[in-house]
């Protein structure tokens, strides 16, 4: 499957945290097509398996997406929001969003024309001074929306930058899904001696539940996960950003040592560049949840750079997708009986 | 009588973590009710009655309260105290305290070098009427926890004291169950710590593993001169769960409630809590999953000495939850 | 073997160098030895009754080698510290142990302003010597943990002095307890990352699912203003601290009476950890699977979290003996949920 068609398609479907049922449809849809072995959980994580036998080895990358909820209805048919996971206010004035109710409606989050502006609104905008405008009267909007209701980005494809970047919504972490589809096609043409359980996780963005329960489910002996780090902004910490073309490999107690050096082995086995994050404790991904639950799993963490996190046009290369499936693939075609003794820690 | 049992345990003693006096309360209502009744390690109270579907139903609300504990007696027979769960200090300033020993107190300040804006917990003292430290030594040990004294207030349609925050909840559930006709395995689960971070439902949950779980705690409100933004107000029913800061209630869950509460011509509010937290959360995530919801009353003041609801809500959130647990079909995954 | 366990470098995410000193130790002790996949060391004595799970941490505060300057000083990133504690000590990094120190600006550089304001650990870098990055990366990576080498010995009267007594103190106390023998069946849990979210204790608590689990500390002493009498959290020198309540765990009326009653029967001095503040392992422990009885016992220390602490001998053996006497007894273990 093409990456970037994938990508689309991903990015495309509703799954805001805790409502990922329809993205989850199109994962589903999308494991089936490459994998026989394929389920979902009781909260929406989506799996497929492929290969048997030990160790297991758990890939998370996430499915839901930044988005908002319904809180209140005006009087004029203008909606009152908050953020349902994720979503920084600043970014909002100006957007086109689509909102969950009875239909798909088209809203707009407004902002105030500067000539209105008295020159003082130094502030950033709170998520209590917007609205969504649906352009509807109040009693269409009373009968089409309800409280509770989700406000979406608008679902528009990746814009095509040059040298193979994109941008657009919700690439962190849908790209990563894609990413494991792209894995598991390579590894069917290979031989594996494990079982690699391939899972599209649920509420990253809010609790970390869906890597929770997948990895209560699965047991992992290994647990990665896959996300999206900060790519170079101008402004920001030295070490917090990373270049486009480069994956990132994180180091520190979140994770695993020898599963690091695994990682950093595939990459180099295929020649293809890594850089080495270093996080004292919380990495802020699904591993945090994986690497402590149900007694605990060996944990490691791929990441691509990714500029403009959790806004609309989250920015990425390609390239460095493709290159993070194909070590992906490496790590886990690497594994043999030797696994063990590979895992076990140095004292 | 509702009302009795309600002001019976909401004015019992039980800060976090020393759950025993309000769990003796509620235990003397719920034992004639139901086949077993026992506490695990936390100290959950958890009351069983078998059914015949081959479901269980987790019902739960904390029978904890915010509180103090003593952590330095001075020489001059003053309390110093740390918080036990959310407690703010100008909230509790010249307020009255008791002990579980029964020993009464009062919160006041340090007035040296304080302004009323930098108040923290470590400004604030207890007086319990010693002169001395031998004499408070008598009456109040390190380690010792104080509550608000709870002080009912009835004034027909609403009723105020400390600790309706989660006391209500655990009043709603009994009442509930006394009035359902239902064909499931149900556990009533009084659940502890859940001030100090929804210690004891996990807990509970992944003992029993229900199929289906309500919890019930209080909310917040939005409905006074000036409040922040919450679309929550005393009176217009229960408050069904649609997210706060620590969950999102799946929606086939919710929606269940929902058409419980349409069944029965119950009015009911959708919930929104951008901060706070509840043992749904911690109930969610146990084991596989556990489908789990939220019905909250809605309560003015949380954390105050005069937390107050409106009885039309209590009588909703009783009712909707008797539907529910007559229902035969729980909401699925 | 407490002065050796202090000295072994081990920050959260590195325990394995003290795991390595522990195992050799307990083995001619233990029935089964395990080391789960985080790295937590859980050493099992089997036995009739009671599951009783004694815990302590390995880990230690430090920091890690966030990224290297084109200078070949080392920008960091810590745990757990106040990065005033920080400036100017002398460090090891990465598995080579490479030595360096801790720099900043000297104080005849600083401006008016600079010398009032602390230092943020962002300002703050591990020199090696390097010349240069190339020169630095030939022996260190990124990600590389970086530990204080503060040497342990006997200090003033009956005190004693070194680096990660919080919690090499607890991994001294469940040592011994370990090798006595006790009517129970008892596990030795030696955790890994208590200092970055008390993450180890989790998974371990899992496997192990005790009736009773009790966390060995060396904990806050906050005794040096002679003019105050609150506060304090524990005074060094005044026996072991029990505790009724910290940042992760109320400990049940029931398991807090039974430690007092242990101590008060063995004719121990014991004092209460007076504060709230701070998360144990014991939190963990109370809340895995379905729950179980957990507390804490901890050893008073001084400048806890910092290159440097203090803490007293007699207070370590009283710590001792408060547990051993617990333990010894039946009727302790006994602890019964039901009120």
């Amino acid at each position: 499957m093409n990456t970037r068609s994938v990508i689309s398609r991903l990015v495309t479907a509703p799954g805001a945290t805790g409502h990922e049922e329809k993205v989850g449809d199109v994962v589903l849809e999308l494991f089936s097509g490459i994998c026989d072995d394929v389920w979902c959980d009781k909260y929406g994580d989506i799996y497929a398996k492929i290969g048997s036998g030990e160790p297991t080895v758990l890939i998370c990358a996430h499915l839901d997406e930044v988005s908002m909820i319904v809180t209140d209805i005006l009087e004029n048919g203008m909606l009152k929001i908050c953020s349902l996971a994720g979503v920084d206010p600043r970014v909002l004035p100006g957007s086109e969003v689509v909102v969950d109710g009875k239909v798909q409606l088209k809203g707009i989050i407004g902002a105030v024309p500067p000539h209105l502006l008295t020159g003082k609104e130094n502030a950033a905008y709170k998520i209590d001074d917007l609205t969504v405008d649906l352009g509807l009267p109040f009693e269409k909007v009373r009968e089409l929306v309800v409280i509770g209701d989700i406000v979406r980005f608008d679902p528009i494809e990746p814009l095509e930058l040059k040298n193979g970047r994109i941008a657009g919504k919700t690439l962190d972490d849908r790209a990563h899904v894609a990413v494991m589809i792209k894995a598991i096609e390579i590894l069917k043409k290979r031989l594996i001696n494990c079982t690699a359980v391939f899972c599209a996780s649920v509420q990253e963005e809010k609790t970390g539940l869906g890597a929770t329960l997948s990895t209560y489910n699965v047991r992992p002996d290994i647990g990665i996960a896959i996300d999206v780090t900060h790519g170079p902004t101008p402004g920001a910490g030295e070490y917090d950003c990373f270049p486009l073309d480069k994956l990132v490999l994180t180091r520190g107690s979140n994770i695993h040592p020898k599963v690091y050096k695994m990682l950093k082995k595939a990459g180099d086995d295929i020649g293809i560049p890594t850089v080495t994050e270093a996080a004292m404790g919380h990495t802020g991904t699904d591993a945090w949840s994986m690497q402590v639950t149900a007694g605990g799993c060996a944990t490691g963490l791929i990441s691509t750079p990714l500029k403009y996190m959790h806004t609309n046009v989250e920015l990425l290369d390609v390239n460095t997708l493709e290159n993070c499936a194909k070590l992906l693939a490496q790590f886990i075609a690497n594994i043999d009986e030797d696994w063990e003794a590979q895992l076990c820690l140095d004292d | 009588m509702f009302k009795d049992m309600i002001k019976d345990i909401v004015t019992s003693y039980g800060p976090a973590g020393r759950e025993t006096t309000v769990s003796k309360t509620i235990r003397k209502y719920i034992e004639p009710l139901v086949d077993e009744v026992y506490y695990d390690a936390l100290g959950n109270l958890i009351a069983h009655k078998k059914g015949t579907s081959g479901k269980k139903i987790m019902l739960s609300a904390h029978m904890d309260q915010i509180g103090f504990i003593v952590t330095d007696i001075d020489e001059n027979g003053f309390l110093r105290v740390a918080t036990v769960g959310g407690v703010n200090p100008h909230m509790v300033l010249s307020q009255g305290v008791v002990f579980e020993n029964g020993v009464k107190g009062l919160v006041y300040m340090e007035t040296k070098d304080l302004s009323y804006a930098s108040l923290d917990i470590s400004k604030l003292f207890i007086d319990i009427g010693a002169a001395s430290k031998e004499e408070a030594e008598k009456l109040v040990e390190i380690g010792d926890m104080a509550v608000y004294r709870p002080d009912f207030v009835d004034m027909g349609k609403r009723i105020s004291c400390a600790a309706m925050d989660d006391r209500i909840g655990c009043a709603v559930m009994i009442e509930a169950f006394k009035k359902a006709n239902t064909e499931h395995d149900v556990y009533l689960v009084f659940t502890v710590q859940e001030e100090v971070g929804c210690r004891g439902a996990g807990v509970a949950a992944y003992a029993i593993e229900p199929d289906f779980n309500i919890n019930f705690d209080v909310t917040s409100f939005g409905d006074t001169p000036n409040a922040t933004f919450v679309n929550i107000s005393l009176g217009k029913g229960a408050a069904i769960k649609v997210m706060d800061s620590s969950v999102i209630v799946p929606k086939a869950a919710r929606e269940f409630l929902e058409s419980c509460a349409n069944e029965i011509g119950a009015k009911f509010q959708r919930e929104i809590l951008r901060a706070g937290g509840t043992d749904t959360s911690a109930v969610q995530k146990s084991r596989c999953g556990v489908m789990a919801s939220c019905i909250s009353i809605p309560c003015r003041y949380v954390h105050s000495q005069v937390e107050m609801v409106d009885m039309d809500d209590v009588n909703a959130c009783v009712d909707i939850t008797a539907c529910a647990l007559s229902r035969k079909e729980l909401p699925g995954f | 073997m407490l002065g050796r366990l202090s000295e072994i470098y081990g920050v959260s995410g590195d325990e394995g160098r003290v795991r390595a000193f522990i195992k050799k130790e307990l083995a001619p002790y233990a029935d089964e030895m395990h080391t789960d996949r985080m790295g937590n060391l859980i050493v099992h004595k089997k036995g009739e009754g009671k599951k009783i799970m004694l815990d302590a941490h390995m880990d230690e505060v430090g920091l890690l080698v966030l990224g290297i300057r084109e200078d070949g000083l080392l920008a960091i990133t810590g745990n757990s510290m106040d990065p005033r504690v920080l400036v100017s000590k002398r460090v090891v990094v990465g598995p080579n142990l490479v030595p360096g120190v801790i720099g900043a600006k000297a104080i005849h550089l600083q401006s008016a302003a600079d010398r009032e304001s602390a230092l943020k650990v962002s300002q703050l870098y591990v020199d090696i010597g390097a010349k240069d990055k190339e020169d630095a990366m030939s022996c260190v990576s990124v990600g590389d943990h970086i530990c204080f080498t503060t040497k342990f010995s006997d200090f003033g009267e009956g005190l004693f002095k070194g680096k990660a007594l919080d919690d090499r103190i607890g991994c001294a106390l469940v040592m011994k307890l370990m090798m006595n023998n006790y009517d129970c069946d008892l596990y030795g849990v030696f955790t890994v990352q208590e200092e970055v979210g008390i993450r180890g204790a989790q998974a371990a608590a899992f496997s192990v699912q005790p009736d009773i689990a009790i966390a060995f500390e060396g904990t806050t002493a906050n005794d040096i203003d002679p003019k105050c009498d609150i506060g304090h959290v524990t005074k060094v020198g005044h026996g072991p601290a029990i505790s009724f309540m910290d940042g992760g765990n109320i400990t049940r009326p029931q398991m807090f009476k039974a430690l007092v009653s242990s101590a008060k029967e063995a004719g121990i001095k014991y004092q209460l950890r007076q504060g709230t503040r701070g998360r144990t392992d014991a939190g963990m422990a109370a809340l895995a699977a379905s729950g179980c009885f957990a507390g804490g016992i901890s050893v008073p220390t001084r400048y806890i979290h910092s290159p440097v602490s203090i803490a007293s001998w007699d207070d370590f053996n009283a710590a001792y003996a408060l547990a051993d006497h617990f333990l010894a007894n039946k009727k302790f273990l006994e602890v019964n949920a039901n009120v």
